[in-house]
């Protein structure tokens, strides 16, 4: 994918991420998580200047996160933070019921809200192994709201069932190249499709039936945005991942 | 008071083969790579490792055929390195046993340790299909009448290695910037070990409790390794070695025995 594509796609997934989050909520993302990071960063920049940033190295509310090209759980988090709550003491607050957002991520996914990030194949002799849930078994269902994202969205990632429910629980909304889709009713339903996508190239590329009562897009970036996005990820780590 | 000050080497002995071994900092952050290597140089086998979020340490032991078990939430670099293949290699092969866990699970798992206690409680996971496969997973009844709770199995290491900025030769370590779960990992173990940037020496440097993260009591043996954490990051002293993560990714499972021994033949 060329550069301004990718550009144009993360954009989308960053600023309906920001979308998402409403002010003084209590936000965690975990490592490998440019994407939900920098959602948050343009969250706290433009309508949630409140929201409370929570993250694995434990510096809460970074000012900085510009050079963080290799990580998201790295030193400059902490080091431009403004007070230390580490990755175990997010964890306990989601236990006892008070974190209001997690951005987690997995490698398949299906209609009922199950999520796989721990093998394809069996478990026990595995045909791949994925890296593993991390805090996904304990987060999804105890956070009062769990954010999934994903860069991939195809009929693999988007199965009809997935091969080992790693968890599942609350999850709410899902951003994806292509859509958004919401947790209702008990199952996935498209919520909005960017409009660099179509309803075609969602249905093609999700291996569960599309539900939905009207077809809506994903809001364009308003102009501040586009400028906060320049501020706050000058390298484009918001496309690392694709 | 005596001095712990021994040499990698001699640190790594204190490891023994089938032992579980601890390992600190966060994926490419803080590891104690120098002692890696060595324990990869040693040849020990049948290690059971135990670490929340891991990355090059637990590839790197993967293929130097030293470990059995790996209990850990996530092993992989981050993004932009991809997966950790050694590791995963070796789980579908069958030659390693993969104990996946929710990161909070080894944190309560260590906490269990920290305390004496067999399990410990967990909430959230009664959903997962972690349960049904897992023999370190249960659920149980709370005795006091709130329902079924899962709970998971103590995790005592025999060895937490641990990397820090500061240290004296006694073991009173100083951890700067992040200590994600490194004094857990320091209480539950049997034995620690300290890697450290700078050896403190007592003469020209106060040790005060305000500083200390770990004490030296619980120590022991302190090992003076500058770049010690290198190619991952060190709070405050080093970035990520992007180049050498790079390097070693590309490596074959043969070819990571000469690594180590460059990697660490090298003075810093």
């Amino acid at each position: 994918m060329p550069v301004t594509d990718k550009e144009r796609i993360s954009n989308y997934m960053v600023c309906a991420i920001s979308h998402m989050l409403k002010d003084k909520e209590v936000v965690f993302h975990g490592v490998s998580s440019h994407i939900p990071m920098i959602g948050m960063m343009l969250a706290r920049a433009t309508h949630a200047k409140d929201l409370v940033h929570v993250n694995i190295p434990g510096g809460v509310n970074p000012s900085d996160v510009s050079k963080e090209d290799y990580s998201s759980a790295g030193n400059q988090i902490y080091k431009t933070s403004t007070a230390s709550f580490p990755l175990q003491d997010v964890f306990d607050l989601s236990m006892r019921g008070r974190l209001d957002v997690a951005f987690l991520s997995g490698v398949q996914f299906d209609l009922e809200g199950n999520v796989n990030a721990s093998v394809i194949g069996d478990y026990k002799k595995p045909k791949v192994r994925l890296p593993g849930g991390a805090g996904s078994a304990v987060l999804i269902p105890t956070a009062k709201k769990a954010i999934l994202w994903r860069t991939k969205h195809d009929k693999r990632t988007f199965t009809e069932k997935v091969d080992f429910i790693t968890t599942r629980g609350n999850v709410w909304r899902m951003v994806t190249p292509l859509c958004v889709f919401a947790f209702r009713n008990g199952r996935w339903e498209l919520d909005t499709i960017h409009p660099t996508s179509s309803l075609e190239e969602v249905k093609e590329n999700t291996g569960f039936p599309l539900y939905y009562d009207e077809i809506r897009y994903t809001k364009e970036p308003t102009k501040e945005e586009l400028y906060l996005l320049k501020k706050i990820d000058p390298h484009l780590n918001r496309c690392l991942e694709f | 008071m005596d001095s712990k000050v021994m040499t990698m080497e001699q640190a790594v002995s204190l490891l023994k083969d089938g032992d579980m071994l601890a390992v600190g900092g966060n994926v490419l952050h803080r590891t104690p790579m120098a002692f890696i290597r060595q324990v990869v140089l040693s040849g020990k086998r049948g290690l059971h490792l135990v670490k929340t979020a891991g990355a090059q340490e637990v590839d790197m032991l993967c293929a130097g055929g030293n470990v059995e078990e790996v209990d850990a939430g996530f092993v992989s670099y981050e993004t932009k390195y991809g997966l950790a293949l050694h590791y995963r290699k070796e789980v579908e092969s069958g030659r390693v046993k993969a104990n996946e866990h929710a990161c909070y699970t080894v944190i309560s798992a260590l906490r269990a340790a920290v305390c004496g206690s067999p399990f410990m409680p967990v909430r959230g996971l009664v959903i997962s299909d972690l349960l049904k496969y897992n023999n370190y997973f249960d659920v149980v009844e709370d005795p006091f009448g709130s329902g079924p709770i899962a709970v998971v199995k103590a995790l005592v290491p025999d060895v937490a290695v641990i990397h820090v900025q500061k240290c004296d030769r006694y073991g009173n370590a100083i951890i700067e910037g992040m200590k994600f779960e490194d004094v857990l990992m320091a209480k539950a173990a049997k034995k620690v070990i300290i890697t450290t940037e700078e050896l403190l020496n007592d003469r020209n440097y106060q040790i005060t409790a305000e500083r200390v993260t770990i004490p030296y009591f619980l120590v022991d043996a302190v090992v003076h390794a500058p770049r010690g954490a290198a190619p991952c990051s060190c709070y405050g002293k080093y970035e990520v070695d992007e180049a050498s993560i790079l390097e070693f990714k590309k490596l074959k499972k043969e070819e990571v025995f000469d690594y180590c021994k460059k990697y660490n033949a090298i003075k810093r």
